[in-house]
């Protein structure tokens, strides 16, 4: 299997304040995602003995995307384990070592690798707790690259979550700035359930104020308004929303006076309705963005769990911006126009406005 | 030469080696070890006739073990409660009540009862018993085996001298989970026992149509361990071979792969006719039943009389009697409880 290597890019085109349940009195650094989730696993390894990484090119590569870089030297090879590739096997090691106590961390260089081990994921990670009867905790976080990257082709660039969002037993979690990368998967690591915590590898350069309290978190399962408005909620998560969501709800309050009220999933499961249904009594509107393929993808999902609720409340039906339904390809025009864009949402957003 | 022919021109009893020091007791082992096996025979036995009562009784797939009892019987006898592990595949019955499962917790999985031993959620192919080590049962062939690895692995890095017994069927070895598992288990040095149950056929398939190298412990080569056969019908056979195995695992040298040879009396699951069987085979296989043989080597070194095997007999087909007819009077599940055991922790907005 060809392996991409992404050029780190020190400079990041969105730097950004951290938002969620920090103190605002926590001191603050300015940090990557990929250091934000490094400083994530460094403090939960340091905090229990029984918390490891393993995966490929974890430890002495440093990390594929140098997500890992210098945890080998910190904390060795017992606890810091480089893997073949063979993710069904350490997929499936992580499972039956969580069962018995550890709480094991996997990296995968891109989540689209994750269908030859997916059996390993449903079947052992979600199942097994249910088919013992509750006899097994599952504390296993599994972390990586998700969804388009750049120019990675059909092959590499598959969005997930709507894969493992409809898997009863499985937490799906996907931060969209560095400080609730930090935090969730801080959270993840502490849970003892099943994780499934989904990044880009396009946001790895990203810049945003972290804390650096060790007990800083973000809990799971809770939304985050972003950003307060009364005209239209625009529900969104992840690298969309890094990427185009947030140029858009701005495009949309300089130049076309809509002015939206911006939630942050973060959880994709279980999925945080009530936030929504409570933006969408105020506002009437609602659009969900994601760069999932729009037949049964995310966005189908969220949309289903919403409908119901906010129909009363609702001035337009809820539109849903996806990516167009084929293959990624690989031309990088192609690969832009593929995607939602600001204007896809823009327009979108002044459909149900009636604008 | 098919394993039945094989098998069948090994000795029908042997003395067992002299390195087992069970040859010098009392025979309390030995008798222990023949009943286990009846109970397991005669619990197996009767699952095919509750199975095929009317109204779905059991339900769903259902694979028997009758014919196999040696090997979970063998491993029962080196497993140390509290320290080791074993995970399977197919076929979970016979190990789960080696390990200590009561008959009733089996039967009342089997019926989808509450008082199951995974509260009527797991069903035939996934009997679970954590706290005895016995961590299933696993529907999907070959899909465990990286699980067994896991579990050898939390072992090594807890440092707690334990192993791990993972058993598949010939027909896991072909799934690429086989490969990668005993691969990285090898790099590892994990301490688990691979364990092919080889009964020659997968589902429906003689092992020479599915695997292109006929010698299974050949299979095992080309991971740097031991591989090789022993007499899966010989109870005695798999305690000498396996403990072997188990104390250079024990000893942090790493995993080994055997392949037991054994014969299924039953079809793969109960829809299979076993069409695909001569009548000669089957008559030749009951020649070699691993616990006719156990009777009569324990016979002959005067261990035990046949009044007292009849009478062991009669201990498990009461015991299974019983087993079935509390299990019946047991309760379903409440229907609410279907929303139980999913996830381990509450979280906000979490869905019913």
């Amino acid at each position: 299997m060809a392996r991409p290597c992404l050029l780190l890019n020190p400079t990041s085109r969105h730097g950004r304040a951290a938002r969620g349940t920090a103190d605002r009195t926590t001191p603050m650094a300015q940090l990557q995602f990929r250091q934000a989730l490094r400083a994530a696993m460094t403090e939960e390894m340091e905090r229990d003995e029984n918390v490891f990484l393993i995966g490929e090119e974890v430890a002495e590569y440093n990390g594929a995307y140098k997500v890992s870089e210098g945890m080998l030297d910190k904390f060795g090879p017992k606890r810091i384990i480089d893997t073949p590739i063979s993710e069904a096997a350490f997929s499936g090691l992580a499972v039956g070592s969580a069962c018995m106590g550890l709480r094991p961390i996997v990296e995968f260089m891109s989540w689209s690798f994750t269908w030859v081990c997916i059996d390993q994921i449903v079947n052992n990670a979600a199942n097994v707790r249910y088919m013992s009867g509750g006899q097994y905790k599952v504390p296993v976080v599994f972390r990586g690259g998700n969804g388009i990257a750049h120019q990675l082709g059909a092959t590499h660039s598959h969005r997930m979550e709507s894969v493992y969002a409809r898997i009863p037993g499985l937490i799906v979690v996907h931060p969209s700035t560095p400080a609730d990368a930090k935090g969730l998967l801080k959270s993840s690591i502490r849970c003892d359930d099943p994780v499934i915590f989904l990044e880009s590898e396009k946001m790895l350069n990203e810049l945003g104020e972290v804390p650096d309290d060790a007990d800083y978190t973000v809990p799971i399962g809770v939304a985050n308004v972003e950003r307060q408005g009364k005209d239209v909620t625009l529900v969104s998560y992840g690298r969309a929303l890094q990427r185009v969501v947030r140029p858009a709800v701005k495009a949309l309050a300089d130049d076309h006076g809509i002015d939206v009220e911006l939630i942050d999933l973060r959880t994709l499961r279980p999925m945080d309705t009530k936030t929504c249904i409570e933006s969408i009594k105020k506002t009437n509107r609602c659009v969900i963005v994601d760069e999932d393929w729009g037949y049964c993808g995310m966005g189908s999902g969220i949309l289903q769990k919403l409908q119901k609720p906010a129909f009363d409340y609702l001035d337009a039906p809820i539109e849903y911006v996806h990516s167009d339904e084929i293959p990624v390809p690989f031309n990088h025009y192609l690969e832009e126009a593929m995607m939602p864009s600001v204007d896809r949402i823009v327009s979108a957003v002044k459909e149900v406005c009636y604008r | 030469m098919s394993v039945v022919d094989e098998v069948a021109k090994r000795p029908a009893t042997r003395k067992p080696p002299e390195s087992n020091s069970a040859a010098k007791s009392d025979g309390s082992a030995e008798r222990a070890r023949l009943r286990l096996m009846m109970l397991i025979r005669r619990f197996e036995e009767r699952t095919v006739q509750e199975y095929q009562k009317a109204g779905q009784k059991i339900g769903g797939f259902c694979h028997v073990y009758s014919g196999q009892e040696a090997i979970a019987v063998g491993i029962s006898a080196i497993f140390q409660k509290g320290k080791d592990q074993l995970i399977n595949g197919y076929r979970c019955h016979g190990h789960s009540l080696a390990l200590g499962m009561p008959a009733r917790d089996c039967f009342a999985e089997l019926f989808g009862k509450a008082t199951g031993c995974s509260k009527g959620k797991g069903g035939s192919m996934h009997f679970f018993d954590a706290e005895a080590g016995n961590n299933g049962g696993h529907g999907i062939v070959g899909g465990h085996i990286p699980v067994g690895l896991g579990l050898a692995f939390a072992q090594k890095y807890k440092n707690t001298g334990g192993v791990t017994f993972c058993l598949f069927g010939d027909g896991a070895i072909n799934q690429g989970t086989h490969n990668e598992a005993l691969n990285m288990a090898s790099l590892m040095k994990a301490p688990v026992i691979w364990i092919v149950e080889n009964n020659g056929v997968a589902m429906g398939t003689q092992v020479e149509r599915s695997s292109a190298e006929k010698d299974l412990a050949e299979r095992g080569s080309g991971y740097a361990m031991p591989h090789y056969h022993v007499d899966g019908n010989d109870v005695d056979t798999v305690i000498e071979k396996f403990g072997a195995a188990v104390e250079r695992a024990r000893k942090g040298e790493g995993p080994s792969y055997i392949v037991a040879d054994t014969y299924r009396f039953r079809g793969h699951s109960m829809s299979d006719a076993m069409k695909y069987r001569t009548k000669d085979e089957m008559e030749k296989a009951k020649l070699r039943d691993p616990i006719t043989l156990y009777e009569v080597r324990l016979r002959e070194q005067g261990l035990l009389t046949q009044e007292q095997i009849d009478q062991l007999q009669e201990e498990v087909s009461k015991e299974v009697a019983d087993a079935v007819a509390q299990a019946d009077n047991d309760p379903h599940p409440q229907l609410e409880d279907r929303f139980d055991d999913i996830l381990a922790e509450k979280y906000p907005y979490q869905p019913k």
